[in-house]
């Protein structure tokens, strides 16, 4: 089983969190993989045909958003294939805090081929309010194309898109790592990670 | 267990030495849940097994008798390159190579918590400082890390819920139960030696956590909910020599062994201990709305001077309560406190390995100094009547934690779940949360 690790970050109010849960409660799970703790959950997807059906399972690492528990954050992301970054789309202020999430992951993990999701989360209040109080979406592509992140705005209420998440990350991790996958459909060569352990440092502890 | 099994090792407390993994649950392992140390032993004891059991000794031997003292990272890197090694000599010895997969990694979890067994007392910091004669830089840091935290800890003991962001709805009668609870399974964490226990008490001090974010209907809330009651724990705690623990695991734990949930929970533990060391009084703004916060505060410092100035005067009873790194225990004291449960089965149970096996050992003075047995200056009828009185009065102090957090509940009710579950503390908050809902 190929597994990746996620991390999500965001602020505390943008329901980071709920999406993950969406996420594992509406994925069809025909591996019994899936793992649901108070703060690590993990989930196997199947991609489609066009990426060989490939299984792949998410380990997801989340974060407490609180300013106060800033500072823990790169104890999670250290080592992680693939990022969500969300914000809320009612609420303008938390874009600004998504993008310099964005920027500390560039500059911290300093890793290409870390994938960093965007994503604008609460779509289905976006109805009820006046357009000026919203998140720009505009404003929201174009950094995500600037800085070359994937870009989706879900609702983790209805579920809408929420899937097409995990489904986008995936395909970018498969065609990441093709090679070794391909290496890996060799005989008796079945169960890799492409996880490097991830508390093996002997820098990472209290230091 | 058959009792060919039972005949052949010292078994008594057996089963409780197994207590730790039964907490693991579903989750932990996923797919390779299986665990049984007895089984391993069984096959080591094989003569087929030979080999694996050599190699293992002359390596446990080379680590003791080859240098005065290694750094950290030396010892690290030994014993990885030996696991590494040994277990891929297990896939082609006689006695292991038709195994299933669960039985192989059982087999790999008995060798690290063998090996780790042996050699604890050159690898947990606090043993080596201890001993004052094989200690080097970097064991002395891990103690010196250790009483920085504890010093962190005592000063901010008085921070409330309120003060770390637990949200409202969590602050009622049942918190305080529960963080109670979960920082004694943490506690747990000194009673092992190999470092898969020293894990499982983290999760299961985790777990608790979880029962009561259930409890509450919160468990969607994610690490939001989750840190902040973590680091609230650790302030409430009295966790002898917790850096030097988490290190240990660190260290000595085998990577593919510390993955997943594994590698979530213990760097959230490592997160909140350093959120802790670096707190100080300037950095916690929020604390400007407690208009009693200064005065809570001097309070607290003036409490603290209290308690270092007793500590000096009687080193030995502050160091039971909460040791110091001058007035720690020693090895022997570590041996004999935890009798509660694994300690001491697995000691007597790697003893009895050592002494018992069919190649016999060449006895190397030096290393026979060190093994643990001649640290441990009990006969073995003692130490399981202790174990035994420990136990019970142990299992006393869950149910009454139980009765308290489930003061709804019959509580012989609760009696009935804690024996159905041999006192596992995390199987038990999980089906008392079913029963009350």
């Amino acid at each position: 089983m190929l597994q990746f690790k996620l991390v999500l970050l965001g602020d505390s109010s943008v329901g980071k969190s709920s999406i993950v849960h969406r996420f594992v409660k509406d994925s069809f799970d025909e591996y019994r993989e899936s793992t649901i703790g108070a703060a690590f959950l993990s989930q196997t997807i199947k991609l489609s045909e066009e990426y060989d059906e490939q299984v792949l399972k998410f380990e997801i690492w989340d974060t407490a958003g609180q300013e106060r528990y800033k500072s823990l954050a790169p104890m999670y992301y250290r080592n992680a294939n693939a990022a969500l970054v969300v914000y809320d789309v009612t609420e303008p202020d938390s874009l600004p805090k998504a993008k310099l999430w964005v920027d500390e992951l560039k500059e911290k993990v300093n890793d290409d081929k870390l994938i960093i999701c965007l994503v604008g989360n609460k779509l289905d209040l976006v109805s009820e309010r006046e357009s000026t109080s919203l998140v720009d979406e505009a404003d929201a592509r174009e950094f995500a194309q600037e800085n070359n992140l994937l870009f989706h705005q879900v609702s983790a209420k209805t579920g809408e898109n929420v899937i097409k998440v995990f489904q986008d990350i995936g395909e970018r991790l498969y065609l990441q790592n093709k090679d070794k996958i391909q290496e890996s459909k060799k005989p008796n060569n079945n169960n890799i990670s492409l996880q490097r352990p991830s508390t093996n440092d002997s820098q990472s502890c209290c230091s | 267990m058959d009792a060919d099994d039972d005949k052949g090792f010292n078994a008594s407390p057996e089963t409780i030495s197994e207590k730790p993994l039964a907490d693991v649950g579903e989750n932990l392992d996923e797919k390779n849940n299986y665990y049984d140390f007895q089984a391993f032993l069984k096959i080591m004891r094989d003569p087929k097994a030979d080999p694996i059991v050599k190699h293992t000794k002359s390596f446990i031997r080379n680590f003791v008798s080859q240098r005065e003292n290694w750094t950290t990272s030396e010892q690290e890197k030994l014993i990885n390159d030996f696991k590494v090694f040994i277990y891929d000599k297990l896939l082609t010895n006689e006695a292991f190579r038709d195994l299933s997969d669960a039985q192989i990694k059982n087999a790999k979890e008995g060798i690290e918590k063998l090996v780790m067994g042996k050699l604890y007392y050159k690898c947990f910091s606090p043993c080596l400082v201890n001993e004052k004669r094989s200690s080097d830089a970097t064991h002395e840091q891990d103690l010196l890390d250790d009483a920085k935290l504890r010093d962190k800890i005592l000063e901010f003991r008085f921070l409330g819920p309120e003060h770390l962001d637990i949200i409202p709805d969590l602050i009622n009668g049942k918190l305080h139960s529960f963080i109670a609870l979960s920082a004694k399974e943490l506690a747990k964490i000194n009673q092992y030696r190999s470092p898969r226990d020293k894990m499982v008490c983290v999760l299961n001090s985790c777990k608790v956590l979880f029962g009561l974010l259930k409890h509450n209907n919160k468990l969607n809330g994610g690490a939001d909910h989750f840190v902040p009651l973590l680091i609230f724990t650790l302030l409430k705690s009295d966790v002898p020599h917790l850096i030097s623990n988490v290190r240990y695991i660190e260290r000595f734990r085998f990577p593919s062994f510390l993955m997943g949930e594994n590698a979530y929970y213990l760097s959230t533990l490592q997160g909140a201990v350093n959120f802790i060391l670096d707190m100080d009084i300037d950095s916690i703004s929020i604390l400007e709305t407690d208009k009693d916060f200064n005065k809570k505060y001097s309070q607290n410092q003036e409490e603290i001077k209290d308690l270092k100035k007793q500590e000096l005067l009687n080193p030995k009873d502050s160091s039971t309560k909460f040791p110091h790194r001058t007035v720690s225990p020693s090895p022997s004291e570590y041996i004999l406190k935890p009798l509660d449960d694994a300690a001491n089965s697995v000691l007597t149970k790697l003893n009895d390995f050592w002494n018992t096996s069919t190649s016999p050992t060449p006895s190397s003075p030096e290393y026979e100094d060190r093994s643990p047995r001649d640290h441990q200056e009990i006969d073995e009828h003692t130490a399981t009547v202790l174990a035994q009185q420990m136990e019970h009065k142990e299992q006393e102090n869950t149910l009454q934690t139980l009765q308290l957090m489930f003061p709804d509940l019959d509580p012989d009710l609760i009696r009935d779940v804690c024996i159905a579950s041999k006192y596992r503390v995390g199987v038990c908050v999980d089906s008392l949360l079913e029963m009350a809902e």
